[in-house]
């Protein structure tokens, strides 16, 4: 019972970080109709963004403020390198077919790979302790980590932020335009260009937040660390539906769950497999995934 | 006829300069171009004629590689004679994996084929990771080479050969121009009585087929493989050429292996240190063409089909 509960945590903050990432994937699925193989290596960017704040800044001792600074680091920088990717890479595309621009999206994600090596080294690099990780109680002996809960309130908090932009704001409104009828937005006054932008923006953002719990509770960052998380989260984002939002986060809890239960009960040199043995599973039976809705087209 | 026989001498005529005239690094570059040239026409089958989007044709290699190796080693007791024999085994194998891996991706419209392939790349990587008795992580040693360079290079032109000339034929058979038609509109086709899924799912075997025979002929020309030879990183690398080729244009693919696989030997030279800077000139070059020149070198055209058509009619090319 004791190692189920501490499985259960474990999975618990995993899959909210999966559940950050899918959201990104979902959001650019939703609005652009394009997987964006670059968003795993925006993550990567937030947490090198945290990592050279804390250097710069001399943030070396751990409290709430210091790492409130890292996460707004990693946040902005994760935010302006998603926003550039898309200003630069993606836009020139906008018209061409789709296979071009997913073309564009490996060579990006691929180009920061690699020039992350050059730029940042090759080698992983220990992140700043910007909290200290302490047992705050134990719950039937499992002891709970600060991290842990701090993963669990910030990303908890993210995603309300998150509902809240998309479901009670213009932007938000505009974003599910786009989305449904970008032929008929501009005719509303919406201008596409901006609400696409705005959605990398913000999905570049969440990237940032989940690269900084990651890396307190895992502090070794390196260029290539947004690979396998990267397509975990994909994977996660089709589980729940691609196009939808609840289905992003339900998807990143439920393969976070069962990564971690997998993990915990042995077979953990299969790991890397498991998150695409559930992906060909579900594009078997439910395609559409748990909570995707399939369009009917109209010609 | 002619035109066989012009092909047949200039074969045996390179194979001659090959041989006595150049160093075995050279002659090992040169299959490694022909390896380059099946695999990126395999792709560009899938990819540039169907418009599906894999990223797993290193998987799919590996594949190959594995069950030819594996075979020959084990169960043929080292014959060189039988190598052919295991590079079709392996061949046949991939397009067994391919076809139960298009099961599910073709069901939905969208992108789903490239992340299922990613995933079959990445599969098969773990379950090599895993499996003991090939070596696991640490890769399999002492597979059977070819005996000398003429059974290698002629083997491998006759792959390259037999691959080309399967796909040309596909491409302007019926099958071709229904994928053309998928390709074009896909709504359209399905109008006309088309089985879209159907249709993908063949293309889809049929290239992973050649993919395999390429990773098979890999494994025997290398001697040596490990599951980190078919990273996520080959099958970008078989991408690029393709594309630079031109999606859809065959002759294109095989042109591109030349460029991509002898410049980077010439550019070995001026390398910076232990980073690999193919890995930033290529990313480079993809995002580059696709906004300058998406359509690659060649666009959907052959080669030839640039040559002026009084030419062609006298060397005996209709098509």
């Amino acid at each position: 019972m004791q190692e189920f509960l501490q499985h259960t945590l474990n999975g618990l903050s995993i899959g909210s970080i999966y559940a950050l990432l899918a959201l990104g994937y979902t959001m650019v699925y939703g609005i652009l109709g394009m997987i964006n193989f670059a968003h795993s290596e925006i993550y990567m960017m937030g947490a090198f963004g945290a990592f050279y704040t804390a250097r710069f800044l001399n943030l070396d001792t751990p409290s709430v403020l210091n790492f409130a600074i890292g996460l707004l680091g990693a946040v902005s920088f994760a935010a302006i390198v998603g926003f550039l990717v898309e200003k630069f890479a993606y836009k020139p595309l906008r018209k061409s077919p789709k296979m071009n621009v997913l073309i564009t999206a490996i060579g990006v994600s691929i180009l920061f790979q690699y020039g992350g090596q050059i730029i940042f080294g090759a080698d992983p690099k220990s992140f700043p302790a910007l909290i200290e990780d302490k047992n705050l109680f134990s719950l039937f002996d499992s002891p709970i980590h600060l991290t842990d809960l701090l993963i669990y309130f910030v990303s908890f908090a993210s995603l309300g932020i998150l509902s809240f932009i998309i479901f009670k704001t213009q932007t938000g409104r505009a974003m599910r335009a786009v989305s449904t009828r970008p032929d008929m937005t501009p005719l509303m006054g919406i201008s596409n260009n901006k609400i696409i932008s705005a959605t990398f923006v913000i999905g570049s953002a969440l990237a940032g937040v989940a690269a900084v719990l990651v890396s307190i509770k895992y502090p070794k960052i390196d260029p290539m660390m947004g690979v396998r998380i990267g397509m975990a989260s994909f994977v996660a984002a089709v589980f729940g539906g691609i196009g939808s939002l609840h289905g992003a986060v339900v998807g990143g809890f439920l393969l976070g769950l069962g990564e971690t239960y997998l993990i915990g009960y042995g077979a953990s040199t299969y790991k890397d497999a498991f998150s695409f043995v559930i992906l060909i599973i579900v594009l078997l039976y439910k395609p559409t995934g748990l909570f995707g809705q399939t369009r009917k087209e109209k010609i | 006829m002619k035109k066989y026989l012009v092909f047949l001498v200039l074969v045996i005529s390179l194979g001659v300069v090959l041989n006595s005239f150049l160093n075995s690094y050279i002659q090992a570059i040169f299959i490694s171009f022909i390896v380059n040239a099946i695999m990126a026409l395999s792709l560009n089958f899938i990819t540039g004629l169907a418009d599906q989007f894999s990223l797993g044709h290193a998987g799919l290699m590996a594949i190959g590689a594995y069950t030819s190796a594996v075979l020959n080693k084990e169960f043929f007791s080292d014959q060189w004679m039988l190598i052919p024999l295991g590079v079709l085994a392996g061949g046949l194998l991939a397009a067994v994996a391919g076809y139960l891996v298009s099961l599910p991706s073709f069901r939905l419209k969208g992108d789903y084929i490239a992340i299922v392939t990613l995933g079959l790349a990445e599969i098969v990587r773990v379950l090599l990771l895993n499996w003991k008795h090939v070596g696991g992580p640490r890769g399999y040693n002492a597979i059977t080479k070819f005996p000398d360079f003429w059974y290698a290079y002629g083997f491998a032109i006759f792959l390259l050969f037999v691959t080309f000339m399967t796909m040309h034929r596909l491409k302007v058979s019926w099958f071709g121009r229904n994928l053309w038609a998928i390709n074009e509109d896909d709504i359209a086709a399905e109008v006309m009585g088309l089985e879209i899924a159907k249709t993908k799912r063949y293309a889809f075997t049929i290239s992973s087929f050649f993919a395999g025979i390429g990773g098979g002929f890999y494994s025997h020309h290398l001697g040596y493989i490990s599951p980190g030879s078919f990273g996520f990183i080959i099958s970008v690398q078989i991408l690029i050429i393709a594309v630079l080729g031109g999606l859809g244009s065959l002759s294109g693919s095989i042109m591109a292996a030349a460029i991509l696989t002898f410049l980077p030997e010439l550019l070995r030279s001026v390398q910076a240190g232990s980073l690999d800077l193919r890995m930033i000139i290529y990313p480079i070059l993809l995002i580059l063409m696709m906004i300058l020149r998406p359509q690659g070198l060649f666009g959907r055209k052959e080669i030839f089909e640039y040559v002026p058509k009084k030419i062609r009619a006298k060397l005996g090319m209709h098509r």
